[in-house]
């Protein structure tokens, strides 16, 4: 009796997440997506004759920024529920958990699957917004060349730095909406609960900075243990002075793609093991 | 080890499903013990509901046992281990729309590990073996229901598993598909295979089981080879040419004095699916290639067990 075990495939993860990925590309997903990028970088442009001079670029970067946030959020927590309940609800996921794979490649699978749409979306958006800012400030250089003096104001390293981190945040919210997805029975739960889920951790800053001053000591201590279970999807937002020519702290930047990455392992392993024994 | 392995083993499986939020139970299956051995075609049978998928999916390790210790090839069923040489067709499959059948098959035939040198040979073989190679390139979406049985039978063999298990194959499938899938697993057991099939349709099992049991409401009923359950060995059927009444007396004397008894007259029928079978063309039929010998009638001749001297000839072509 041979009883060497299956071991842990990451050829199988790939294969899984390429899947995943190919269905989000036969869906059309990426049609409505380059739609969606198009129309929010056009509606950017549409407030171009304001004519603000470099204060303009800015304009431009954050509203581009803003709905990077608002729209890839709300993709985010649609897609990784869809692509993870089509599998259950189509049933095809059990043909596949009938198959020699482990569960956590199946879990994974699916996150890396998510995790490079959303990573399709991230890049059309910023590489839109680039573009279209590359080219108004080349307009305004000739307008006004003085305020031009030292070459081009905007830092596109950092815009592109700042773009990755957004998409690394994506990446925790995608595991959260994993993680909820492993013991709910429906996508409509799952995605209810995820937008739940993404208003704590955009807001719990609020919540830690008001109740740590509190006496209660376990009140404080309950505030604090919260902060620590959800992340703090404020970190993330390191572009508010980008198109204003201030730097971005390599360092931090570094730090927050760390405490993304962390999250998205535990949470991911949560999601696991919340899905070792589910009934397929 | 002297003592082969059984292909399954089943002790005292219980499974109870929690159906209501204050934790009522409902009983799925009910201390089953089953063995199937290597080599044997063997047949689930049972009433809906009664407990055949819920039994082949905690073989597969889809759902936990509350009790009781199921193994496959002697390994528990709960490890992945368990599942490597173990092909699955699921009860109405349902597979990625958006692939083609060559794209699907080869989907499972990676995550089975099968070596990339083979693969495209063994998708296409196999592929080619269940008759769809017609139809391999269009997307699944567009797949009828008796194709999507067909393409998961390809899915479930394309490793080239040592047990096959198939939960309810035929179901929504033609007269002239179900013949074929019953050939096709008549040949997966000439080739050593051991499978697993349920079915309600029991004159299909019989045709190509070794041993059956039979569930109700998740308790085993009866269980034993075909032979012991349903031969008749003491009765016999003649087919002759229709005779007169006065012939018929004679011959009933005749056998009288012999010692022998006349049972019964009857007019003998074709059953409707040889009709079936006779008329339908075989081969251009739902893209299928007709890679399947093309003009087998299925050996059934299930013997009418309510009419003692009843007899079911090939309809005359
Ligand atoms: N996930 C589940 N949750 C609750 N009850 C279930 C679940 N799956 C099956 N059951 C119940 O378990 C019993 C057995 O179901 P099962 O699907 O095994 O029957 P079956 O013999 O395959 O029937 P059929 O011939 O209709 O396919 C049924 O009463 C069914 O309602
Ligand atoms: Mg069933």
């Amino acid at each position: 009796m041979s009883a060497v075990s299956v071991p842990f495939s990451f050829s199988r993860l790939a294969l899984i997440a390429s899947n995943t990925f190919l269905e989000a590309v036969r869906q059309r997903l990426f049609n409505f997506l380059l739609l969606l990028a198009v129309g929010l970088v056009a509606s950017a442009q549409f407030f171009r004759d304001f004519n603000f001079g470099s204060s303009e670029l800015k304009f431009i970067a954050d509203f581009g920024f803003g709905a990077l946030v608002f729209f890839g959020s709300a993709l985010t927590i649609t897609t990784t529920a869809q692509l993870f309940f089509s599998e259950i609800e189509n049933r095809t996921a059990l043909t596949l958990l009938a198959k020699p794979i482990w569960r956590a490649e199946f879990v994974f699978g699916k996150f890396v699957g998510v995790f490079a749409v959303i990573g399709v979306f991230c890049a059309l958006t910023i590489g839109l917004m680039m573009a279209l800012l590359w080219h108004r400030e080349g307009q305004l250089m000739t307008i006004d060349p003085e305020a031009f003096a030292s070459g081009r104001i905007v830092r596109y390293g950092d815009l592109f730095i700042v773009g990755v981190l957004q998409w690394l945040k994506f990446g925790v919210l995608s595991s959260i909406v994993l993680l909820i997805a492993t013991f709910s029975n429906s996508n409509l739960y799952t995605v209810v609960t995820g937008f739940f889920a993404l208003v704590i951790c955009h807001l719990q800053y609020l919540a830690r900075d008001s109740w740590s001053n509190v006496d209660n000591l376990m009140l404080r201590v309950l505030v604090q243990v919260l902060g620590l279970i959800f992340p703090n999807f404020q970190l993330f937002n390191l572009g508010d002075e980008i198109g204003q020519g201030a730097a971005l702290d390599p360092l931090l930047a570094g730090r927050v793609a760390v405490y993304a990455v962390v999250y998205i392992a535990v949470i991911g392993g949560l999601a696991v093991y919340s899905f070792r024994n589910r009934e397929i | 080890m002297n003592t082969p392995v059984p292909a399954i083993s089943i002790k005292g499986l219980t499974k109870d499903f929690a159906v209501t939020l204050r934790g009522v139970k409902l009983r799925a299956v009910d201390d089953l013990s089953l063995t199937v051995e290597e080599g044997h075609v063997f047949g689930l049978l049972g009433p809906n509901g009664s407990g055949k998928s819920t039994t082949i999916k905690v073989i597969l390790g889809l759902l936990g046992a509350t009790a009781g210790d199921v193994r496959v090839f002697g390994v528990p069923s709960h490890e992945v281990e368990s599942r490597r040489n173990v092909g699955y067709l699921p009860e109405a499959p349902y597979f990625y729309r958006y692939l083609s059948g060559y794209e699907l098959v080869r989907f499972y035939a990676r995550v089975c590990g099968v070596p990339r040198k083979q693969l495209q040979a063994r998708v296409k073989d196999v592929v080619d073996w269940v008759g769809l190679s017609k139809a391999a390139d269009r997307r699944v979406g567009t797949y009828s229901k008796g194709m999507l049985q067909r393409i998961g039978l390809a899915q479930a063999l394309v490793h080239d598993p040592k047990l096959i298990v198939l939960d309810e194959p035929t179901a929504g499938v033609d007269p002239v598909g179900t013949a074929e899938m019953c050939e096709l697993i008549l040949k997966l057991k000439q080739q050593g295979k051991t499978v697993l099939i349920t079915s309600h349709l029991l004159a299909q099992i019989e045709d190509v089981c070794d041993r059956v049991a039979i569930l109700d409401h998740g308790k085993l009923i009866v269980e034993g080879s075909l032979q012991e359950l349903v031969g008749q060995r003491d009765r016999q059927a003649l087919i002759v040419d229709s005779l007169p009444p006065a012939d018929i007396e004679a011959l009933r004397g005749w056998l009288v004095s012999r010692g022998h008894a006349l049972n019964a007259i009857e007019q003998p029928r074709a059953r409707l699916d040889q009709l079936f079978l006779s008329k339908v063309s075989r081969g251009g039929h739902a893209g299928a290639s007709g890679g399947v010998g093309s003009n087998v009638v299925p050996k059934s001749s299930a013997p009418n067990t309510s009419a003692p001297v009843a007899a079911s000839p090939k309809p005359k072509a």
